[in-house]
């Protein structure tokens, strides 16, 4: 196994451990087709996996978090994927990033293979290297959850109920 | 909406008549206790690193951060308010709920909504803007629970664990209108995600705590798993940040540093499901970071309770506290709960809140064990209870039986007529099995009361012959002092003579320094340091007759006089040092026979008896080597033992704990027995005279079939026999 598909392994034992899924989809127009197989409605997009899309609903600039709340799939893109930990980590500095993530009911997270990283400490180190980006940066891995109730483990409880990551081959070439 | 504290008898009452508590917070202390333990392994194996290496770095990042306080202080500051955030420094609760209220009323803000903060909590934040008229809504499902039921946090990251699922079907049921399946937690968990949502949407204002603030960047970590914080800092216009002025960690290396013990300590999760970083408001937005003192400047200047300022809220103490199990964190805690609350509360609130608990605490030193920051909080606890003794919190009784305990004279003529007593009550045929059957109120009814033999330990060895040595030890031929230890000397006799025997057995000659007494530990332990000392001064005038190794039966008195002389006579130096020439002489009884006066492998008679052994706790927690008698007993005897489940965790003596609070005894004893019992052993065994008297009392109580007794009993019945 080369060191890109070893990484690409752990991290999806990883998130499977997490609760959350790791799709087949390996291209933006792959992941397009998954989103729009789960629901009838039409998916909202982030404005970072807009520009790579180019087609989808985006959050209202206006209102965004109210425009978008609890549609039923979104996708989004991540900056960088943590082997270790199966977190996705999301750059998101204004309302109109976060929304998708925070409100749909299943998000898709999108990640170019070549951000994949070994571990949270790489995770960490790039993001001390870049100011910009912790402005609101958020590692988040696998579904919201809670286990307030008698220590039940309940999916979703306020943000995403599924979660799902698609690795993207490098689209550069 | 307001929850305010009862006094702790009220809660201690209330724990202790829910049934529902025990079984349930035992049932998460075990699957904690193993999800946590396996992901601590991964993390070492996967860093190398042993978790001692990992915690005592993490800790001196932030010890470093303490020495140099203000400057960091003013990193973060500076680069947070580059980033366009308004950082103000407070030093009380009150101006705390001032500045947030104030910047509330300016801005026309009626609805706050607030991610879980346990800074809030401190300065009860909830009740001040109720007061005025600005409504605070708790996000986090557990708070909101809390908030619905006028509840507190009972856990410093499971704040509802306490509550059961009707309870929540009904609070839910009625702050929703509708009616709730009790057992179907998913559709209570979903109504409450539409609850809260409208919430978000109207109001004016999110709070979050931090768990760090990163000085290089002026950033805040938060770390949650429902995505309430996300929420809550993306709706609301303003955000504000409650934190300790302790949250601070130099760089996000370290923050990175926190994250690898903090979930994992948590709630036993390699990583939580949303760990956030934020510096600056987004853009058009205000941030608001409020950096509270609230007397953590004065627990930096004490020098016994500086290092909890390492805390990260974990609530780990709390996970491994036999007490906690028992009664919960309203009990076993004030606002902060657990072990750490035993400690801050002192600080953030005040003495006469944290005395109240300190009696359940039963000094086993769990906690230190797991804390990912090691704070010492065993010895910081007992620092506490020493100022609330001083302060006059501290039951009248107990004053009174530590007085009478510090007289030799007195205790001489006291326990003369109890052994009297005893011994009518057998003729009485109130005695089965050395134990007196007495109608008890139903609060002591757990334990028999010990029969009290006519001659103490000290009496017997004068009136034998010693044991034929079985082999040459390196200490043969040498004069061994025996520290016979109070309470084995009165009750538990035979261990004593058992002691001398196996001690003989090994070619040295035993003997017993007149003027014995106690060491210290009862009185040390309740806070009142006067009378340890008076107390320890008698043993070390005692031990000083001689220069001989001193051997105990007592591991308890080993580490009193280990590492509590040296904190009694730490303003005394001619004492010290005389304190520290006895301690260095002291052997406990397993130390010795693997040691100095090693016997060898197999050198006694095999039983056929199956044994099982309990470690006393605090030395088995400190990770002392003559813990193990479990390998002691089964290397000299040839035999295995049965498997002790939580072999380690304390029996519910705890010293004066099982007689101030005895529901907190009867109900650790009771796990304790019950791990016993599936053993099915014959004996139980344990290496301090204490755990022996209670386990034996208890077991007794409840007919429990097994026999308890001290380690070395169990020994010397199995020398061979030499016709003596």
């Amino acid at each position: 196994m080369t060191a890109s598909a070893d990484l690409a392994s752990r991290f999806a034992t990883a998130l499977s451990d997490a609760q959350g899924e790791i799709t087949d989809a390996s291209s933006w127009p792959e992941v397009w087709e998954l989103a729009t197989s789960l629901s009838s409605a039409t998916p909202v997009v982030s404005p970072d996996a807009f520009e790579q899309l180019r087609r989808g609903d985006r959050p209202d600039p206006a209102d965004p978090l109210r425009s978008i709340a609890d549609r039923a799939v979104g996708i989004t893109q991540a900056r960088l994927a943590i082997a270790e930990t199966g977190s996705v980590l999301l750059i998101e500095p204004s309302d109109v990033d976060r929304a998708v993530s925070l409100l749909t009911r299943h998000l898709i997270v999108a990640v170019d293979r070549s951000n994949l990283v070994a571990d949270l400490a790489e995770g960490f180190s790039w993001l001390a290297a870049q100011p910009q980006a912790a402005a609101y940066a958020t590692f988040v891995t696998g579904p919201s959850r809670t286990a307030d109730i008698e220590r039940s483990l309940t999916i979703g409880v306020q943000g995403p109920s599924r979660l799902s990551v698609a690795i993207i081959q490098d689209s550069s070439s | 909406m307001s929850a305010s504290v009862q006094s702790f008898r009220e809660r201690y009452k209330r724990a202790v008549r829910d049934p529902d508590l025990k079984p349930r917070l035992l049932a998460f202390q075990r699957s904690w206790r193993h999800s946590r333990d396996a992901q601590i392994q991964r993390l070492e194996q996967r860093t190398e690193r042993p978790f001692e290496d990992l915690r005592q770095e993490f800790a001196a990042t932030k010890d470093r951060v303490r020495a140099s306080w203000d400057d960091y202080i003013s990193e973060f500051r500076s680069n947070a308010e580059a980033a366009g955030a308004t950082v103000v420094e407070l030093d009380s609760a009150a101006e705390a709920v001032e500045y947030i209220t104030s910047i509330c009323q300016s801005r026309g803000i009626d609805l706050v909504v607030k991610s879980k903060s346990m800074v809030s909590e401190e300065i009860d934040l909830n009740d001040a803007l109720e007061r005025r008229g600005i409504t605070a809504v708790e996000t986090d499902l557990g708070e909101w629970l809390l908030q619905l039921a006028e509840e507190r946090p009972s856990h410093l990251v499971m704040p509802a664990i306490h509550q059961k699922r009707q309870y929540v079907a009904q609070i839910l049921g009625g702050e929703l209108g509708t009616h709730f399946d009790p057992d179907d937690i998913p559709a209570m968990v979903a109504s409450a995600r539409d609850g809260l949502r409208k919430h978000y949407l109207q109001s004016g204002a999110g709070l979050t705590g931090a768990n760090a603030l990163v000085a290089e960047t002026g950033s805040i970590m938060v770390v949650t798993n429902e995505g309430n914080m996300r929420l809550a800092t993306s709706l609301p216009d303003v955000h504000f940040v409650t934190a300790g002025i302790e949250k601070i960690v130099p760089t996000w290396s370290d923050a990175h540093d926190q994250l690898q013990l903090l979930p994992r300590s948590a709630t036993a999760q390699q990583i939580s499901t949303y760990t956030t970083c934020m510096t600056g408001p987004q853009p058009g937005k205000e941030m608001h970071i409020i950096l509270l003192d609230n007397g953590r400047r004065d627990m930096h200047a004490d020098d016994g309770i500086a290092d909890a300022l390492r805390c990260i809220r974990c609530g780990a103490c709390a996970n491994v506290c036999p007490p906690y199990q028992v009664v919960g964190g309203h009990a076993f805690g004030h606002i902060y709960t657990g072990a750490i609350g035993l400690v801050n509360t002192t600080f953030h609130h005040s003495i006469e809140d944290a005395a109240g608990p300190q009696g359940l605490c039963v000094s086993c030193g769990a906690c230190e064990t797991v804390c990912p920051v090691a704070i010492p909080l065993q010895q910081q606890i007992l620092h506490v209870r020493r100022r609330a003794f001083d302060a006059g919190h501290s039951p009248r009784w107990e004053r009174l039986a530590l007085n009478i305990w510090s007289k030799p004279t007195v205790m001489r003529t006291a326990m003369g007529i109890a052994a009297l007593l005893s011994s009518a009550a057998r003729g009485l045929g109130l005695v089965q099995r050395a134990h007196v059957r007495l109608p008890l109120p139903s609060r002591l009814r757990w334990r028999s009361i010990p029969v009290i033999p006519l001659r103490s330990g000290q009496t017997l060895i004068a009136s034998r012959q010693p044991q034929t040595p079985i082999a040459s030890s390196p200490a043969a031929g040498l004069t061994v002092d025996l520290f016979v230890q109070c309470l084995a000397d009165r009750l538990m006799p035979q261990a004593v003579d058992a002691t001398a025997r196996l001690v003989e057995a090994g070619g040295a000659t035993v003997q017993v320094p007149g003027g014995q007494h106690c060491c210290g530990l009862p009185a040390f332990d309740a806070g009142d340091w006067d009378t340890s000392r008076i107390m320890a001064r008698q043993t070390i005038e005692s031990m000083e007759q001689h220069t001989h190794p001193i051997v105990t039966p007592a591991a308890s008195c080993v580490i009193a006089m280990q590492d509590h002389w040296p904190q009694l006579f730490a303003d005394d130096p001619d004492w010290l040092r005389r304190a520290q020439s006895v301690s260095d002489r002291i052997y406990d009884l397993a130390a010795w026979l693997d040691g100095p006066g090693r016997l060898p492998n197999n050198s006694l008679q095999p039983t056929s008896q199956l044994w099982a052994a309990h470690r006393f706790c605090q030395t088995a927690n400190r990770g002392a080597p003559e813990a193990r008698i479990d390998q002691l007993v089964a290397r000299l005897t040839d035999s295995e033992p049965a498997e002790l489940a939580e072999a380690d965790v304390c029996c519910g003596f705890g010293g004066l704990t099982s007689l101030a609070a005895p529901e907190v005894g009867a109900g650790i004893l009771q796990r304790k027995l019950d791990c016993v019992n599936a053993t099915e052993c014959d004996i139980l065994l344990t290496n301090n005279p204490g755990c022996a008297i209670h386990l034996n009392a208890g077991a007794h109580a409840w007919g429990d079939a097994h026999e308890t007794m001290h380690y070395a009993e169990f020994l010397a019945n199995l020398l061979p026999n030499d016709g003596a």
